[in-house]
């Protein structure tokens, strides 16, 4: 009985500090992000005074325009982890059928695919999102989905998707060699049923590092967009709050409070991501976790006096 | 062979899809540059009336000539970039884009090329020490490495610019030299390297201080995989010295993968150098490409793109000979 | 011998390079990046708006795109209009002028003894040459002929007394033995101007031009021996120079200037002049869609707006009261027909907003916002990125309107996605900036922006005049029209006052405010500025011929 959960205990992270330190700011963050927004003050009502430093009735102070910092920040984080999940996942889909595809079914429908996944590979990233958010924005009959923060989270995943597809068509292709997926195969599976029910499930972990490596590089792209002016103007995320700060003079003006907070969110929302992401590179890599585990035993035991030969290369 | 043959080839079809993704993006791009800049133009002048010659010059410069079917123009946009005719920039007229960007790009190369290597060179570094340091504090190191690359990178900027250019005034605030000093322009002179080094310097080190993280990452975990391998253990079994086994045996093969991924950091620092260049008012090809999108100059945009897309690929094709150089499994069955 | 990784060799020459990169002090005749302020040669360093990189263009036909300093510092025009006041026009390349009676004749002297900076001498034939040349051909010109060597007459067929500062104040002579060789003046770029100003062109870079002085100018070379021209890409850059002591002159929007001004070395001066509007699509009949082209709609947002709440937070308080009449007050008072009608409303009122509304037969729906005919009133305003006083105002107009059940959303849009629906109609409001006249007299307000001929239909752009409201008023176009043939001021008040009934009722354009143009310039190195008292230009770097007599009134302190 106790075998069913142990193919689903492999695959999970084991616990340690970094992994729970992950967690919880990323819990926090998201937290924040999905139920602050009902309990602050409406971020879009400018009847404040401008630039008020923090105070009781203002946690983060106001804005230049009089819109209260925090209210923002909770709308501005929901808005960005909004713009990180669908590119993020959008990104994923089209890794994983570029990757997984290509590397499962070989021949000619991988080089076809890899062509094309190595061609968005090199062509670089920003100054195609730059040109093609310029073109559609500019479209007409879009009105205003032109400037939305989804059609900007789709623009950043269509164009991020070229990096994790490799490294999963890596491994795709390594896991076709294995004896269980020709089982399946002799069985009589299509193709598309033996990705999804034997290649898939043990590529788990690595969509996950990688979903959450696309989700932290679509709020940076989104940021990144913003200060350039064509990040998501008719919504309110992070990057727009610091595109607002920063054309606002807030810099100039000392106002911290206005330009510190999103940014540092942005970076803590990053940091607790890619904590997560170590704990699940030690599930893809079990040596990353067993090799240092391994090295301090070693250290403890020749200080111990107990080691061979002092050293070498556990020094 | 077959390997550089089919790297050779491989670069040469995603150069021919990156020029003909530049031909057909900008005409499918909204907008006439010519009535935008004729627009312009009418405000400039106050709301007089331009003349009829005026309008006619600007047309025959910048308008989309309608009636020439596409596969022509594909062709003749083949043969215009062949002899090195880029078009004519609308926002800065009338100047050839090919000389905006011949300008431009040898300070991006200098400015982003230099903060490369340095970044790559530091994160293979540090990312050894740490990786053969693994299990001890220095683990640590990699999360705070992480935070610095999940800052958004113009913010991160203009704080060092806030405190080291405006505040302490130790580092100059924009520009790729001392404007006050070389009214003239750039000079071949000692002088004017050291300004140049000067002014680069906050620009690069943002740069490194934002990418750094991910090559020592990637290198650090490399090199914990590899100290686990049978040869690292055989080295130590035969009493190597330390250093000799960490640099030689384990380093050497960590790194190789690092390189594989370059193409990949690479791209993002080519997003980082676009958005240094806008903070520091650096005057590369990325503050290019950032104008001409603002300014919907397409000439310029599409130039710009190009050429960026070019030298991407250039360092790319350079980084895949030198991978098959030095790691001759990629060779035998590449 | 233990080796050195070549990694790690690489870096440290690297880093040992660039840390001798910045400990060496960079060579510095004048005082760049340490932060004094008084340069030692007389170099004014000035950014007037130039973004880099640079690129050479002193062709004054080239209105957008010559440098600045083609306009006055090197070129110049007969006569120097002061738009900050109602003195008469200074003379410079031109002595006197005159209108024949009936305005159809005008007749210039010019100064004697005038040279190029080539040294060839400046001729009435000059001054025929460009009348009649490129873009400054008018149509209505019917001769103009050099009488005698200093003595010019020109004929038109329509009353010119509305073209005067356009004529003589706005057209750069430039010289015929140099322009009659051009082939095509559009494509020149003029890298080594010959003009007959106070300054000529030293060296160009793409992050810097300076001009130095002419030593052969009729009043003698200029006190200050050079003028550096930055590119500069930001205004946070701009603050941050002028705060560091690194450029003397500037004129940009600083919304807290005591940062740049508290240290006393930099003053500041801020002439509010040109209106910031809502441009609407106001006539149906022209094409325009949507609720704004009702005009008890207009009316009712212009009720609804806080203007004082919006010069506050969106202009840091450095703005002027806009008036319906559109009398740049107080140099124009003498044209303003009505009192009541200056300024616009100063507070908001709501109330009125939607007793004008209800009046005209709107009523409120269940989402609390006006709709006539199961339509709801939904009014779409966009403004440029990154004019952020434009896009806070219009986040702010959009609230305001909302409380008073208007429903108004504010979108930015690109640079170029802006003008383009602006010029053709395709819009409904826009946040815009007219020009004020240059001149004491509203005219050319009136006939840029309110005349029928200065408009088009939607889909169209109008081929003279900013006419982008779409306007066309019957009355208020023959009144421009009987204005424009007189000189006589009793006259044009009347026809001024019928046209300032119209627009104060119909609104095509919503007064917001009385844009800033603030300029800051270096007390400490160089005296000589206009002050509130004297008045004597507008110092503000990038306006055309106002430059070129501050510089002419400057000295630097020794």
């Amino acid at each position: 009985m106790a075998d069913r959960y142990a193919s689903i205990r492999y695959l999970l992270p084991k616990w340690s500090g970094k992994l729970g330190a992950g967690l919880v700011i990323v819990g926090l963050i998201s937290a924040f992000g999905v139920i602050a927004p009902f309990f602050t003050a409406d971020p879009r009502d400018s009847g404040n005074k401008g630039l008020l430093a923090p105070s009781a009735g203002h946690l983060l102070g106001t804005t230049k325009l009089g819109y209260d910092v925090f209210a923002q920040l909770a709308a501005g984080t929901r808005g960005s982890l909004y713009v990180g999940l669908v590119g993020g996942l959008s990104a994923m889909l089209l890794a994983i059928v570029f990757g997984i595809i290509a590397g499962y079914f070989g021949g000619w429908l991988d080089e076809v695919l890899m062509l094309a996944t190595n061609i968005m590979l090199v062509i670089p990233g920003l100054p195609l999102v730059m040109v093609i958010a310029a073109y559609v924005q500019n479209a007409e009959g879009l009105g205003d989905f032109a400037r939305s923060s989804t059609l900007v989270a789709l623009i950043l995943g269509i164009t991020g998707w070229a990096g994790s597809a490799v490294v999963l068509r890596a491994q795709a292709r390594s896991l076709r060699t294995r004896e269980y997926v020709a089982a399946a195969r002799v069985a009589g599976e299509s193709g598309l049923r033996v990705i999804f029910v034997e290649i898939l499930p043990n590529l788990v972990p690595l969509i996950a590092a990688q979903l959450i490596f696309g989700v932290m590089a679509a709020v940076l792209g989104e940021a990144g967009l913003s200060y350039l002016g064509l990040g998501p103007t008719n919504s309110i995320t992070l990057g727009t709050m610091l595109n607002d700060a920063q054309t606002g003079q807030a810099v100039g003006s000392r106002a911290w409070w206005w330009f510190v907070p999103p940014g540092a969110l942005i970076a803590l929302l990053g940091t607790g991501l890619a904590l997560v992401n170590f704990a699940i590179d030690e599930i893809v890599n079990p040596k990353l976790r067993l090799a240092p585990q391994a090295a301090r035993l070693q250290r403890k035991a020749t200080k111990e006096g107990k080691g061979v030969a002092g050293g070498g290369a556990f020094a | 062979m077959v390997f550089y043959l089919r790297r050779i080839a491989f670069y040469l079809v995603t150069l021919w899809a990156a020029i003909s993704l530049n031909f057909l993006l900008p005409r499918m791009m909204p907008g006439d540059p010519a009535a935008i800049m004729i627009g312009k133009l009418r405000r400039a002048s106050g709301g007089r009336e331009l003349s009829e010659e005026t309008v006619k010059a600007i047309y025959a410069l910048l308008g989309a000539d309608k009636s020439v079917p596409a596969w022509d123009q594909y062709l003749a946009y083949w043969g215009r970039l062949l002899s090195g005719d880029l078009g004519v920039s609308s926002t800065r007229y009338p100047y050839p884009v090919a000389t905006l960007i011949g300008n431009a790009l040898p300070w991006t190369l200098l400015m982003v090329g230099a903060a490369t290597v340095i970044s790559f060179v530091l994160g293979i570094v540090i990312g050894a020490w740490v990786g053969w340091k693994r299990g001890t504090w220095l683990d640590h190191l990699v999360p705070a490495t992480s935070l610095l690359q999940s800052i958004p990178y113009f913010w991160l900027a203009l704080v060092l610019v806030a405190a080291f250019s405006v505040q302490l005034r130790w580092l100059p605030i924009v520009g790729a030299y001392d404007v006050f000093a070389f009214p003239s322009g750039p000079e071949w002179s000692w002088d004017f390297m050291v300004s140049a080094l000067y002014h680069a310097f906050l620009p690069a080190l943002t740069i490194v201080i934002s990418s750094v993280g991910g090559w020592l990452l990637g290198m650090r975990n490399m090199m914990v995989s590899t100290m686990s391998e049978d040869y690292v253990l055989t080295a130590e079994a035969k009493g190597l010295r330390p250093s000799r086994i960490r640099d030689r045996y384990a380093a050497r093969n960590a790194a190789i993968p690092s390189l594989a991924g370059f193409s990949i950091a690479l791209g993002f620092v080519v997003a980082g150098s676009i958005v240094t260049e806008q903070v520091f008012s650096y005057p590369g090809i990325g503050k290019l490409m950032i104008q001409s999108v603002q300014g919907l100059d397409y000439a310029l945009m599409q130039g710009v793109f190009l050429v960026i897309t070019l030298t991407v690929l250039a360092a790319n094709f350079l980084m895949d000979l030198f991978y098959g150089l030095i790691d001759p499994r990629v060779r035998s069955h590449g | 011998m233990k080796t050195i990784p070549v990694g790690v060799a690489a870096a440290a020459v690297a880093i040992s390079l660039v840390l001798t990169a910045c400990t060496a002090t960079p060579p510095a005749p004048t005082a760049s990046s340490s932060g004094t302020t008084a340069p030692k040669a007389s170099v004014l360093r000035v950014w007037a708006g130039s973004s880099t990189p640079i690129t050479v263009d002193f062709n004054p036909f080239h209105v957008d795109t010559a440098l600045f300093g083609t306009y006055g510092p090197i070129y110049e025009p007969l006569f120097f209009y002061n738009q900050l006041s109602a003195d008469p026009p200074t003379p410079m390349l031109g002595e006197t002028f005159a209108y024949s009676a009936d305005g159809r004749t005008v007749t210039i002297k010019l100064k004697p003894n005038l040279k190029w900076s080539d040294g060839e001498p400046l001729t009435a034939d000059d001054v025929v040459f460009t009348l009649g040349y490129g873009p400054n051909k008018s149509d209505k010109l019917t001769s103009v002929t050099a009488t005698d060597a200093t003595t010019v007459g020109a004929k038109y067929s329509t009353p010119q007394f509305t073209n005067e500062s356009q004529l003589l104040g706005a057209t750069m002579i430039v010289p015929k033995h140099v322009w009659s060789k051009v082939a095509n003046y559009m494509k020149e770029t003029n890298p080594k101007p010959v003009g007959s100003g106070a300054y000529v062109v030293k060296t160009t870079s793409d992050a810097s031009y300076t001009l130095t002085a002419n030593a052969d100018y009729r009043d003698g070379p200029p006190p200050i021996s050079d003028v550096q021209y930055l590119g500069l890409d930001s205004n946070q850059s701009g603050q941050d120079m002028l705060t560091t002591g690194q450029i003397d002159w500037t004129g940009m929007f600083v919304a807290n200037p005591d940062t740049v001004t508290g240290d006393g070395a930099i003053a500041t001066m801020n002439a509010q002049q040109d209106p910031t509007v809502i441009v609407t699509c106001s006539d149906a009949a022209k094409g325009c869609k949507g609720a704004q082209t009702d005009p008890a709609v207009r009316q009712a947002l212009n009720a609804a707006i806080d203007r004082p709440a919006l010069a506050e937070k969106a202009w840091a308080g450095l703005v002027g009261e806009a008036n319906p009449a559109f009398v740049l007050l107080p140099r124009d008072q003498q044209w303003l027909s009505d009192p009541a009608l200056a300024p616009s409303p100063q507070s908001p009122n709501a109330a009125q907003a939607q007793q004008i509304l209800e009046a005209a037969g709107y009523a409120k729906d269940a989402k609390g916002f006006y709709a006539k005919d199961g339509k709801e009133v939904d009014l779409d305003l966009f403004s440029p990125d990154g004019w952020t006083d434009y896009n806070d105002a219009a986040k702010l107009i959009a609230e305001e309107a909302g409380k008073a059940g208007v429903k108004v959303t504010a979108r930015t849009v690109s640079e170029a996605e802006y003008w383009t629906p602006v010029t053709n109609g395709d819009f409904q409001l826009a946040m815009y900036g007219l020009t004020q006249s240059l001149v004491a007299d509203p005219f050319s307000n009136y006939d840029q922006y309110f005349y029928g001929k200065s408009t088009a239909k939607v889909g169209d752009a109008p081929t003279r005049g900013q006419n982008y409201a779409r306007y066309a008023n019957g009355v208020v176009d023959a009144a421009v029209e009987a204005a424009g043939a007189t000189n006589d001021p009793a006259a044009k008040k009347a026809e001024y006052a019928k046209i300032q009934a119209q627009i104060a009722k119909d609104l095509p354009y919503i007064p917001v405010v009385l844009n800033a143009s603030q300029a800051f310039f270096n007390t400490k190195g160089f005296t000589g500025w206009p002050t509130n008292d004297n008045l004597y230009a507008d110092p503000l770097p990038y306006l055309s011929v106002a430059p070129a007599i501050v510089l002419l009134h400057l000295k630097p302190v020794s």
